[in-house]
């Protein structure tokens, strides 16, 4: 009786709300179907700041960079990696997220399981990563669903990168990997959120990305073994959770082959640098050169 | 990013029975490069104490050295050791001095002070970069992981430790409060300071 | 942009530097040594400020010799390394700071090691096995906390300073066309071609 009556008063709080959704031009409800958010309809609709500009706004709140004492930390600082080669696509990425200095997590998932052909990687804005490849993988169940076929690597991209697209200058941040298998065999696609969509067989992304990059491209080339590349993409992880102060705590690891991905495992990266991943020797560069040195006395002394 | 967190590190010092302990991380970056895991903060100035300089790394080196220069001084003139609450006294007047461009360190000290009984109790301080002296009865903290580091020691610490729970109180703290922090870690040292010997050990920590 | 490695090995230190002068988006010069020979066992590679590069090494340089000229010898590397840190560290806080990042590469005959420091121009000093400076050290020093061994020969050395060459040649934005490359071991300081 009392909702009844809140919705056709002109006076108290409902009413305010409905006056403001008015003025800002919003629609009804009507988009929540059965209270699942605004993501089940199909269509996600966002509501924006009733400011003049609502991007400025976000920016002045959440932007630490320019402006260290704002008090929206956005979560970044990451190391991910993809490689494609002979026995499919290598995913592999670090766990930590970071606010200014502090460690806010070790466990973060950064590979998000589109579905099981199909995996993304997570940089930069975590929740727009998390949020966006959540609705790729409904887009692409659409897609198998109206097509009898499941989604090429290069279309599911394609959709993401026009998505993000659409929002450029909004705020959205992310550096992605899209990485699968389809009709033409292992794909790794680079997607970020200015618009860059790039296809290639080496891609890493993040604060450590440069480190991955260094142990990367030094080990890789197409033949390698399904072992050794998984070895590969582990070991670059490790390398850049050592030297970078922004990524770290655990790796973990994906390889894509023809029947879809497998989850290879998770490695601590402190555990490498003194264990090793099968307890045979860290990566660690003092466990390495352990009893090594570079004096060079005369031999007769 | 201030100055303050360009090379990262931190330092904590703790009180115990008849005993005190002062450790360091060992971390040298640049921003988020890490350059080294063997750079020490924590340095001997008498058989009895010490002091901890965490901040900016090119100043952890000139004070190291003003400082000897400084002690040495007062051995020479005094013809004694300096005390810990006199070192404080110095170390603070030696910051103060740079006050309109300062020093960006915040220095620890952690010794044991002869009593006018002849003993010897713990003592420990810290400043801050012009020279404010905070003296504590129970644990001091500075560098960039310091507001974790009193988290953690406040949840651990207690009066009248041992020396060997006093190692491990320490050990702990610094361990886990370095791993919530982006610019402090890469390996550990502590000391251990009683009245007639220091035991310094490295640590193993998580290195990324 | 401006690259320089240093690493250690069995009884040496090698140095490399990018050779390029940039002045604002032209290529000045390409065949600039960036490393000075200080003492007969003593390398430092400067990178920086352009100007404050060529005036703190030669003052330096003229230092160190002027020291070798009145007591007979030379500073021994760490002691050469202590000095040139406090000259910089003094600069920072005078009224004209010197912007000069460094790696300094020494042979020590008395004790038969190589020293090699990493060094930035706020002062900040570490004896590093290996070290980069400029852009070039986000790419090569996760590379030689693998590849790096603390007993290569010169010729395993090499390879592994060309190893960090092709990756920062492959990843870095404007990388350098050309490396110098010197070296100091027992037989003193000398240009290796690459």
């Amino acid at each position: 009786m009392n909702t009844l009556v809140q919705r056709f008063s002109t006076t108290g709080p409902a009413a305010e709300i409905r006056k403001a959704k008015e003025v800002l031009g919003e629609e009804d409800d009507v988009v929540d179907v059965m209270g699942f958010g605004n993501l089940a309809s199909g269509v996600p609709k966002f509501s924006i700041p009733g400011v003049p500009d609502p991007s400025a706004f976000l920016k002045m709140h959440t932007d630490d960079f320019a402006d260290p004492s704002c008090r929206i930390k956005i979560k970044h600082g990451t190391t991910t990696l993809a490689f494609r080669f002979k026995g499919g696509v290598i995913v592999a990425v670090d766990s930590r997220a970071t606010a200014g200095s502090y460690i806010a997590s070790g466990t973060v998932k950064k590979v998000i399981e589109i579905n099981p052909y199909l995996l993304g990687t997570m940089a930069g804005g975590a929740a727009d990563c998390q949020y966006w490849e959540t609705y790729l993988g409904i887009q692409c169940r659409l897609h198998e669903l109206r097509n009898r076929e499941r989604i090429s690597v290069a279309a599911a991209s394609k959709y993401l990168s026009n998505l993000v697209y659409s929002y450029k200058g909004m705020g959205l941040s992310m550096g992605t990997m899209i990485c699968g298998w389809d009709k033409t065999g292992p794909a790794v696609y680079y997607v970020d959120s200015d618009g860059t969509r790039l296809k290639g067989d080496v891609f890493s992304v993040g604060s450590g990305s440069t480190f991955a990059y260094g142990v990367l491209d030094q080990g890789y080339h197409w033949d390698l073994s399904d072992e050794e590349a998984q070895e590969l993409g582990r070991r670059s992880i490790y390398a850049a959770g050592h030297r970078d102060a922004f990524s770290g705590n655990t790796i973990n690891l994906y390889h894509v082959k023809e029947d879809g991905w497998k989850f290879i495992g998770n490695y601590d990266v402190s555990k490498m640098h003194y264990d090793g991943p099968d307890g045979r020797g860290g990566y660690g560069y003092d466990l390495r050169v352990e009893g090594k040195s570079s004096a060079n006395p005369p031999s007769s002394a | 990013m201030s100055i303050m967190q360009y090379n990262g590190g931190s330092v904590i010092a703790m009180v115990g029975k008849d005993c005190v302990a002062i450790a360091s991380d060992l971390r040298l970056g640049v921003q988020s490069l890490s350059i080294t895991s063997d750079f020490e903060k924590v340095f001997p100035v008498t058989d009895r104490l010490f002091i901890g300089l965490p901040g900016l790394a090119t100043d952890v080196t000139t004070l190291r050295e003003q400082f000897r220069y400084r002690v040495n001084m007062y051995t020479i003139k005094e013809e004694r050791e300096i005390e810990p609450q006199t070192f404080a006294q110095l170390v603070s007047s030696t910051l103060y001095e740079r006050r309109f461009g300062p020093y960006f360190i915040e220095p620890v000290i952690a010794g044991m002070q002869k009593t006018p009984a002849g003993g010897y109790a713990p003592f420990i301080a810290a400043t801050d970069l012009i020279g404010c002296l905070n003296f504590a009865k129970d644990f001091v903290v500075a560098g960039t992981a310091s507001e974790k580091l009193f988290g953690v020691a406040e949840g651990l610490w207690e009066p009248d430790m041992e020396a060997e729970d006093l190692f491990e109180t320490i050990s702990q703290t610094l361990l886990n409060a370095v791993d919530r922090d982006a610019f402090s870690g890469w390996g550990a040292v502590v000391h251990l300071i009683t009245k007639d010997q220091v035991i310094t050990r490295k640590l193993k920590g998580r290195m990324d | 942009m401006e690259t320089a490695f240093g690493i250690t090995g069995k009884g040496y230190v090698l140095i490399a530097s990018d050779t390029t002068a940039v002045h604002s988006i032209v290529k000045v010069k390409t065949d600039v040594d960036k490393i000075k020979e200080l003492s007969p066992f003593l390398l430092m590679a400067t990178s920086g400020e352009p100007g404050d590069t060529v005036q703190f090494a030669e003052y330096i340089e003229r230092n160190i010799r002027l020291y070798h000229i009145r007591n007979n010898f030379p500073l021994r590397p760490p002691s050469a390394a202590s000095w040139i840190r406090r000259s910089l560290a003094d600069s920072l806080r005078s009224r004209k700071p010197y912007s000069v990042n460094l790696l300094l590469g020494g042979y020590d005959v008395s004790t038969y090691k190589p020293h090699l420091y990493w060094m930035d121009y706020l002062g900040t000093l570490a004896e590093v096995p290996f070290a980069a400076h400029g852009y070039g050290s986000y790419f090569t020093l996760s590379l030689l906390d693998k590849y790096h061994d603390p007993e290569a020969t010169v010729e395993e050395g090499l390879a592994t300073l060309k190893r960090c060459i092709d990756e920062v040649s492959k990843r870095l934005v404007v990388s350098p066309d050309r490396f110098k490359v010197k070296i100091v071991d027992k037989d003193g300081v000398r240009e290796i071609e690459v």
